[in-house]
């Protein structure tokens, strides 16, 4: 990572203030798109979260003769009652629903939620190692526009002074 | 003015080239979150045991369905989206190709035209 910034660097002087307005663009939306990737991820990872919640308290024995409440819209509901306790369906991905003990279940969604963290963690060190090489082409663009700037002046100063 | 319509026109031909590559790209990046929805599927039914009970998702119905039948549902699905992302990886090829062609010609021509000003 260390070498590819250097390399970066290096390349970075030889461009000119447009290329490099183009380049630092495109790290943008790269940063943009790996920054919502992270979210989303995270997003995902606290829905299984919710479901482990959701199997540990609501399919207990604790609550197999309470009724509850079953949502049939997000604004209608029916009274019902567990009929297991001991089994739960857990989709799996693409339509397909798998019965799992609850014990089953918990062991899929902490798998889930192990390999997201997993994932979030690799996808955080991306995204800071691109969020690094942006600030160097900033810092650089930032220099170019200075010694632009100051060039500009000059030229204007030198005019001045001839007429 | 003759090169300048070859080069209008080549240029419009770049131009369809890097819409279709782009279309053909967010197929691929579908497919392959495609291939690991179902790849996660597949791992999750090998590890499951023989009598376990499997449904699929009909509408809004669950379907009970047989393990093995499942199974090959989804090896079949992974052997199909294999397929496609090798097809389009070739057609991503072809058109990568293309346009680097066309992008030399459009470089050729826009290289005479600057020559013919010079020397106007």
């Amino acid at each position: 990572m260390a070498e590819a910034g250097k390399g970066n660097q290096i390349n970075l002087d030889a461009l000119s203030v447009q290329q490099l307005s183009q380049v630092k663009k495109q790290f943008d939306e790269e940063v943009q798109h790996l920054t919502n990737s992270y979210q989303n991820l995270r997003v995902a990872q606290q829905k299984f979260k919710d479901c482990v919640t959701s199997v540990k308290e609501g399919v207990a024995s604790s609550v197999q003769d309470k009724t509850l409440l079953v949502p049939l819209t997000s604004s209608l509901y029916v009274p019902g009652k567990l009929a297991s306790t001991s089994h739960v369906l857990v989709d799996i991905g693409t339509g397909f629903y798998v019965e799992k003990t609850t014990d089953d279940a918990l062991t899929f969604y902490a798998a889930k939620i192990e390999e997201l963290g997993k994932n979030i963690k690799d996808l955080e060190n991306v995204v800071n190692g691109k969020a690094n090489n942006l600030r160097m082409i900033e810092e650089v663009l930032r220099q170019k526009m200075l010694v632009q700037q100051q060039q500009g002046q000059a030229q204007q100063g030198a005019t001045a002074a001839a007429a | 003015m003759e090169q300048q319509k070859q080069l209008q026109s080549l240029s419009n031909e770049y131009q369809t080239l890097q819409n279709d590559m782009s279309t053909l790209i967010t197929a691929r990046q579908k497919l392959e979150s495609q291939q690991q929805e179902n790849k996660g599927v597949q791992k999750e039914f090998n590890s499951l045991a023989d009598d376990a009970n499997i449904y699929k998702l009909v509408g809004p119905v669950l379907l009970k369905q047989d393990t093995t039948e499942a199974k090959s549902t989804v090896d079949g699905r992974l052997e199909y989206i294999g397929g496609e992302i090798k097809r389009i990886e070739e057609s991503i090829k072809e058109i990568t190709d293309k346009s680097e062609t066309k992008k030399m010609e459009i470089m050729q021509i826009q290289g005479a035209m600057q020559q013919q000003q010079g020397a106007a």
